[in-house]
């Protein structure tokens, strides 16, 4: 193989492959170029940083589950070995790599469309009374109006869809250069799969013997190039059979709550329809029983022809209208705004890197407002993920100790700069320099010192110009090195064998030895020209919550180190137990050190991390922290953030056998005693270990109400799966909504779990945004989406839901009654076309007011009075027990807010509706028989007029109270639907003969609105409609208020400051009397005599090393040799331009 | 629905008050002292409109008559007997006397009103067929389907017009006769018969079809009447304005009413002397006693009424205001206290403070 040729077979003849996996070159390769390439096996992994986007390589695809797709995941799974030959196109004969992830192609659209869409049950069944309207003579509604409305929200909601899919479509290419002609062989490697962290296949070149392939030289679809900027590569699997993609299916689709609630309660209308119907029909029987023969001005044989079972389909149409037609697709198109609301909004923008929030589903918009148990991940969700060298000890002086005046300064950082590293962050500390020129007594340790920073690491530097930038797989050890480089100390070039620094201005090499692995608990030794330099592991720097690090070395002699060598070279061919005896063997040499000094990093807390944790746990939100790292780090970030305080008193679990912690468990529930289940001011702390004997199905009931007792919780060392199985526990149960928030891989699966996933969308990759619902860029944004929109989205999202719900009633119950007076013949008292128009026209924009622009009240407010979450937390106004219970497809908030109790609220909007068309039925008895003012006399469209002219206005009244806050488009929505319908009735009423529509209508505007009756009663009935709801309103405003009635007086009071009651209200009568039991936790007063709590201040260290690398630390020192540039030759540059352009 | 990932931040709109949420709104608030003017106003208004609308209404003269015979009580209930079947005798008739001690204050309106009788009955109500009301040749040769089974006579003629409603037209006809002195002569109040329909009706939605050679006798050939008609309907009237499609009577009758009990215009007394009402005296109704209504247990009344601003009497509208009035009032006075009590309450828990 050349080099300068950078691409392997396969990719010349197919430019448009994209995304590929490539197949590095294996470690040994010990050819030019492969080397470059091997430094990539650490770097380049499925979370890859983005630094240099290559062109061939392309950004993370999405994903949309479809049909299709699972079954050629099944298929493919199964697959068999496959035969990769290099430069041979003809004799591979794979899939092509081209990926469209758009769920429709133009022919599959309309079949698939409509498929997916007559799945929904409430489109089935409108389907379904269309076709009944085809029955002559069984409809009283006509043929099509039915039809129409359906096609019409069928064109929207495909509309809808296509605008949707239209992004999903993938096209991306691969920019490849010439092929290696010379290259000939194949590859044997295992099928198409979705395991990540698998591969197994062999690598045959013609001349040479057999290579194994693994996975370490796999590079998936979507990783990124960071060190380098060409590799060569094989392709193995393309497009739909790439482990990406094969992973990609995203799990079951995610539905909200209220989702399930309104499905229940359409299943109620529907039950309420049929029963609407089979009175009806009775009704109509027994009518007939008694006027049924001797009227003979109805046509006789009518009596007999039509059976019960014809008369229940004609009532089922007549009444069908009570399942809100546009319901689905109002909601569709709310949620799909709410959506856009969360992503256009500049408060979630992080501006560093030009990233919004993205809501990547809008199913569960409304359940962001119900979230009561929040699991964080901590690393790169918590913390930026970025250490810094905050401080160091040398020779017992400590250097660099003015966090109080920077982290002062720090917190003023706004937002955006949070996360980057910045001057005020760096180690900052003139004295430490002026000793180490002032010859100050301590001067040689304090040389000794850097010098050991800049050689001890894994680091490898890398020129940009005259800057040096540091590629580090552990981000503590570049710190590190960055931290001796700014005391000049710098790090220049790394070979495998040496390693130079420059000092001072000096330059000096050093040859390595040996690279002692580091291991969590002794630390990571080299031995360089002899001196055993050590990075041991740490001490504790008293309450500076930072990883420590204790840095010690010991001169060894040349006699000493090859007695020593010897030794590891036996232990590290020992066939078992090798790792145990490596450590024995680094054992013997790790003695006697030298204490230099130690360092402390920080991985900095992202900016407003302890408001946004402050903030939330007032809202009554629980947070669990469940993360990897070690114990200590997990309880110091814990701290910082304020999730634990210091005088919270900690159940620590750690425990080795089932017994031992079903124990422990056990008494520490004992220990509470009556304030298990209650929220206690308590932090229990526990790792993977004891989590895996405490979620053993015996233990786990009381784990979980003990874990349930307590204000935080920490899970620390934990599995990726073991994230999962904690929020899967949690969510099943608790009824309870949970949210799961990581960046990493290791948290896909607790994110694809939770009810809601959230992906903090930055530097760790794209997997974890992915697989969520939601993407923030920094954890504190968090707030804003929970607290402002995921409020709002609630509120919003059933009142809509319930008004639908309301208006629909109020209209077509009408007819019941109607029904009483016409010999439950089936007559309609509307025309036919208002009645399908009323959905689709007159009444559709008060619903997407309501669920558009509807505020309770103002983000500042939300913000700031976090408890206003507890309202839409609890949900009662809106949940499957309230509507059980007459399981309301009218349980609801409209009439429910506030004094009045259950049975109000799954009544009320009945009751109301009832109310009104019974009011509107006494409007009938009224206007009995109503004459005009010439005397004329009227028809039953004219007094149906009437009455949908007042249901219309009472309706839009009914949303307008609704409504806590009017804007211009609540203005529009409300008052234009009334002018619409009025506007409509005019023009209606003039079509026939014209247009051969409705000839019953011609004339009625003239009539109706010219009627005095008509307008006496225009003000009397919405009135009386509505007058009962303003009053309770208004004695509950007065006498019972909550939280949020006091913040929306202080609002509209405009006054700023609100000195709100906030823990301790004034008095449990005025108001929060709901709110008030939630977010104070109980003082707790628990002894425990159990050992596991520590009351005792936060202590710990740790130092962040990349794990299950497959790779070890000598090998990757070994790799690099910086004074070489990449592969020498002509074609990098041009490639580079190219890349460019 | 799912977005694409790479999506982000693409096509953001600019940052207008509508897509960060912060249009400015009106956040009302409802309570008490809000409430309280409202219901008290609202409260007086309703009651004050109420009582105005009551004596309007209580302003309106009616007098009607139950003619349907059936209890033996009336001089009708000869013909009631005779015509217990589905065809009266032809030529029954019977009278009314009544006497108006004083002037029966005018417009006066004449009214026919059938109770039980259930013109919104769906069957009943859909069997027309508007096309062919409205003169479309086609229609009057092939009428709907709606109309069967009065579509076809018996001999397999179109009917027309078809249908139900037209088929049981009411073919009562009533003449007032007026005693000025006692013992003196009848005289005839002449009943005006036109301008009883509403003038879209009669001037837009009915229709002859094309009058044949002048006649509209022709234009209906090779149709057949209703069955329970005696007279084709270019016979309505000789008047031919009032014939055929739209004979008043018929386009009224075709208006089908809401409830089971409706009544119908039959005509206005405006003319000549009686132009401002019915002046004192005895009176005499000839009614021409046809309809069959004792079948299903209905009844007809012959109704005199007068008109005021609002239409017709309906004394109930009235009542509706003053309750809802009252009502306000009431709730008023109950916001009233829970104002003040917790205003008090408010006022020492801030004096606590």
């Amino acid at each position: 193989m050349k080099k300068g040729h950078r691409d392997a077979t396969l990719l010349d003849h197919e430019k448009k492959w994209d995304n590929l996996h490539f197949l590095t070159s294996p470690s040994d390769g010990g050819r030019e170029g492969w080397g470059a390439c091997g430094s990539e096996r650490s770097e380049v992994n499925r979370d890859q940083k983005i630094e240099r986007p290559c062109s061939f390589l392309c950004g993370p695809s999405e994903v949309e589950e479809t049909m299709g797709w699972r079954q050629s995941l099944q298929r493919t799974d199964m697959s068999k070995a496959r035969t990769i030959y290099l430069n041979e196109p003809l004799k591979n004969t794979f899939c092509k790599n081209s990926i469209s992830t758009a769920k429709y192609s133009v022919w599959s659209f309309l079949p698939l469309y409509l498929y997916l869409q007559f799945s929904k049950a409430a489109n089935a069944f409108f389907l379904f009374i269309t076709i009944l309207q085809q029955i002559p003579d069984v409809s009283p509604t006509g043929k099509y109006t039915t039809l129409l409305p359906l096609l019409v929200i069928l064109t929207i909601s495909g509309i809808k869809e296509v605008v949707e899919d239209h992004a999903l479509l993938e096209t991306a290419e691969m920019q490849t250069e010439k092929q290696l002609s010379s290259l000939s062989g194949k590859i044997e490697c295992e099928g198409p799969n979705c395991h990540f962290n698998s591969f197994t296949g062999t690598l045959h070149l013609n001349g040479s013997s057999p290579v194994p392939v693994g996975p370490e030289q796999v590079l998936l679809r979507g990783t990124q190039l960071k060190n380098t900027e060409w590799i060569l590569g094989i392709v193995v699997y393309t497009g739909l059979e790439t482990k990406f993609m094969q992973n990609s299916v995203k799990s079951l689709l995610k539905r909200s709550s209220v989702e399930k609630v309104t499905n229940l309660q359409i299943l109620v209308l529907f039950l309420l329809l049929l029963v609407m119907s089979l009175v009806s029909c009775v009704g109509g029987m027994l009518w007939k029983d008694k006027h049924g023969v001797d009227i003979w001005y109805i046509v006789k044989k009518e009596h007999n022809t039509h059976s019960f079972g014809f008369d229940i389909l004609m009532f089922i149409i007549l009444y069908h209208n009570l399942i809100p037609i546009s319901l689905l697709v109002t909601l569709e198109i709310v949620k799909y705004i709410q959506a856009l609301f969360i992503n256009w909004d500049e408060d979630m923008h992080y501006k560093a890197n030009n990233v919004y929030a993205m809501a990547r589903t809008s199913n569960l918009n409304e359940e962001l407002g119900q979230v009561k148990y929040l699991f964080s991940d901590k690393t790169g969700t918590l913390t930026c993920n970025i250490m810094t060298l905050k401080k160091c000890t040398i020779a017992g002086i400590t250097y660099g100790d003015q966090s109080s005046r920077s982290d002062a300064g720090g917190r003023k950082l706004s937002q955006s700069q949070a996360c980057s590293v910045t001057e005020a962050y760096e180690f900052n500390d003139p004295t430490l320099l002026r000793n180490l020129k002032n010859n100050h007594p301590t001067k040689a340790c304090i040389k000794e010192f850097l010098t050991l920073l800049c050689v001890c690491h894994t680091v490898v530097p890398k020129r940009d110009g005259n800057n040096i930038n540091y590629q580090a797989s552990s981000p503590d050890e570049a710190a590190l090195v960055k931290g001796a480089k700014k005391l000049g100390f710098v790090f220049t070039t790394r070979t495998p064998y040496s390693v130079t620094i420059e000092a001072m201005g000096e330059e000096f090499t050093f040859e390595i030895l040996n690279v002692l692995e580091f291991s969590s608990f002794c630390a990571y030794v080299q031995a360089v020209k002899c001196v055993l330099f050590c990075v041991a592991l740490p001490l504790f720097l008293k309450q500076c919550r930072l990883r420590t690090l204790c840095v010690a070395y010991i001169d060894l002699t040349e006699a000493e180190y090859q007695q020593w060598l010897v030794k590891y070279k036996e232990a590290s061919t020992v066939v078992q137990d090798r790792t145990q005896s490596l450590e024995d063997c680094y054992d013997t040499i790790e003695r006697k050190f030298l204490l230099l000094g130690a360092t402390a990093i920080e991985d900095r807390l992202q900016a407003r991390v302890p408001e946004t944790i402050t903030s939330l746990l007032k809202a009554n939100i629980r947070i669990w922290v469940l993360t990897g790292d070690k114990q200590e780090t997990a309880i110091n970030i814990a701290y910082s953030c304020k999730l634990l305080s210091g005088q919270m008193p900690r159940i620590q679990l750690n425990t080795d056998s089932l017994e031992a912690t079903q124990e422990v468990i056990n008494q520490s529930c004992q220990d509470l005693g009556t304030l298990l289940g209650k929220e206690n001011d308590l932090a229990l702390i526990i790792d993977g270990k004891t989590l895996k004997h405490a979620l053993h199905s015996e233990v786990k009931k009381n784990f979980l109400s003990l874990a349930l007792s307590c204000r935080a919780v920490l899970c620390c060392r934990l599995s990726p799966l073991q994230k999962a199985e904690i929020v899967d526990l949690v969510k099943k149960h608790v009824r309870a909504i949970t949210l799961a928030i990581g960046d990493g891989a290791n948290d896909v699966g607790m994110i694809q779990t939770a009810h809601i996933g959230v992906g903090i969308s930055g530097n760790e990759g794209m997997l974890a945004t992915n697989n969520s619902d939601y993407a923030i860029a920094q954890f504190s944004y968090l707030e804003k989406l929970l607290l402002v929109h995921g409020a709002w989205n609630y509120f919003r999202v059933t009142k809509c839901i319930l008004y639908c719900f309301y208006k629909n009633v109020v209209l077509y119950i009408i007819e019941l009654w109607f029904a009483f007076m016409n010999g439950f013949s089936g007559q309609i008292i509307f025309d036919r076309w208002c009645i399908s128009l009323y959905n689709l026209v007159f009444t559709s924009l008060p619903p997407f007011t309501l669920g558009i622009c509807e505020q309770c009240c103002s983000q500042e407010s939300l913000l700031r009075h976090p408890q206003l979450y507890t309202i839409s937390q609890t949900g009662d106004t809106f949940n499957i027990k309230v509507s059980r219970r007459f399981s309301a497809g009218l349980s609801s908030r409209l009439l429910s807010e506030g004094p009045l109790d259950s049975m109000c609220k799954c009544f009320g909007p009945l009751l109301h509706s009832l109310l009104v068309a019974h009011k509107n039925a006494g409007a009938c008895l009224i206007l009995e028989d109503m004459v005009l003012q010439g005397g004329h006399t009227t028809d039953y469209l004219f007094l149906g007029n009437f009455i949908y002219t007042y249901v219309v206005v009472t309706v839009c009244l009914k949303a307008g109270l609704e409504t806590l806050s009017w804007n211009k488009f609540s203005h529009l929505g409300i008052w234009g639907s009334i002018a619409m319908w009025l506007v409509f009735f005019a023009v209606y009423s003039f079509l026939w003969p014209t247009i051969p529509i409705s000839p019953e209508m011609t004339g009625q505007v003239n009539m109706v609105l010219v009627c005095p009756y008509f307008w006496l009663g225009f003000f009397i009935v919405p009135f009386v409609c509505l007058i009962q709801n303003v009053m309770w309103k208004s004695i509950r405003n007065t006498c019972k208020r909550t939280l949020l009635e006091e913040v929306r007086e202080m609002e509209s009071s405009r006054i700023q400051e609100l000195d709100l009651p906030r823990d301790s209200e004034k008095s449990p009568r005025t108001e929060t009397a709901n709110l008030q039991k939630s977010p104070s936790p109980q003082p707790c007063e628990v002894v425990f005599r159990n050992n596991s709590v520590d009351l005792g201040n936060p202590q710990g260290s740790a130092f962040s090393q990349v794990e299950q690398t497959g790779i070890s630390q000598e090998e990757l020192v070994r790799a690099y040799d910086t004074t070489k540039s990449m592969p020498v030759g002509t074609v990098p540059s041009a490639l580079s331009k190219a890349v460019l352009e | 629905m799912t977005w694409s990932a790479t999506a982000r931040g693409a096509h953001q709109p600019d940052n207008t008050a509508f897509t960060q949420q912060r249009l400015p709104a009106w956040q009302p608030l409802l309570s008490a002292s809000i409430a309280l003017p409202l219901f008290f106003c609202a409260g007086l208004a309703f009651i004050g409109l109420g009582l105005g609308l009551y004596y309007s209404s209580n302003g309106i003269k009616e007098l009607e008559y139950d003619y349907t015979g059936d209890l033996g009580t009336s001089n009708c209930s000869v013909c009631a007997a005779a015509g217990q079947g589905r065809s009266p005798p032809p030529r029954c008739s019977c009278a009314w006397y009544f006497s108006l001690p004083e002037l029966f204050q005018g417009p006066v309106y004449l009214y026919y009103e059938l109770t039980n009788f259930y013109q919104n009955y769906r069957r009943y109500g859909v069997s027309r067929d508007d096309e062919q009301l409205s003169g479309l040749p086609s229609a009057l040769r092939h009428p709907a389907n709606e109309c069967a089974p009065y579509q076809l006579s018996a001999a397999g003629l179109p009917i027309a017009p078809c249908g139900a409603i037209a088929n049981s037209l009411f073919n009562d006809s009533f003449s007032l006769w007026h005693q000025r002195r006692a013992g003196g002569p009848y005289v005839e109040v002449p009943l005006d018969r036109t301008g009883i329909a509403w003038w879209t009706d009669y001037h837009v939605k009915f229709r002859n079809p094309p009058l044949v050679n002048g006649s509209l006798a022709l234009a209906f050939q090779g149709t057949a009447p209703p069955p329970n008609w005696h007279r084709p309907v270019y016979d309505l009237s000789t008047d031919p304005n009032n014939t055929g499609f739209i004979n008043q009577d018929f386009v009224v009758w075709m208006r089908t009413a809401a409830l089971p009990t409706f009544r119908k215009l039959y005509a206005r007394i405006r003319q000549g002397n009686y132009s401002t009402g019915l002046p004192r005296g005895a009176y005499r109704v000839n009614i021409t006693y046809n309809y069959p209504v004792r079948a299903f247990g209905g009844h007809k009344l012959i109704i005199f009424s007068s008109i005021s601003w609002m239409g017709g009497k309906n004394p109930f509208l009235g009542i509706a205001y003053l309750v809802v009035g009252s009502l306000c009032i009431l709730m008023g006075f109950v916001m009233l206290v829970v104002y003040i009590r917790y205003q008090d309450q408010n006022d020492e828990d801030e004096d606590e403070e």
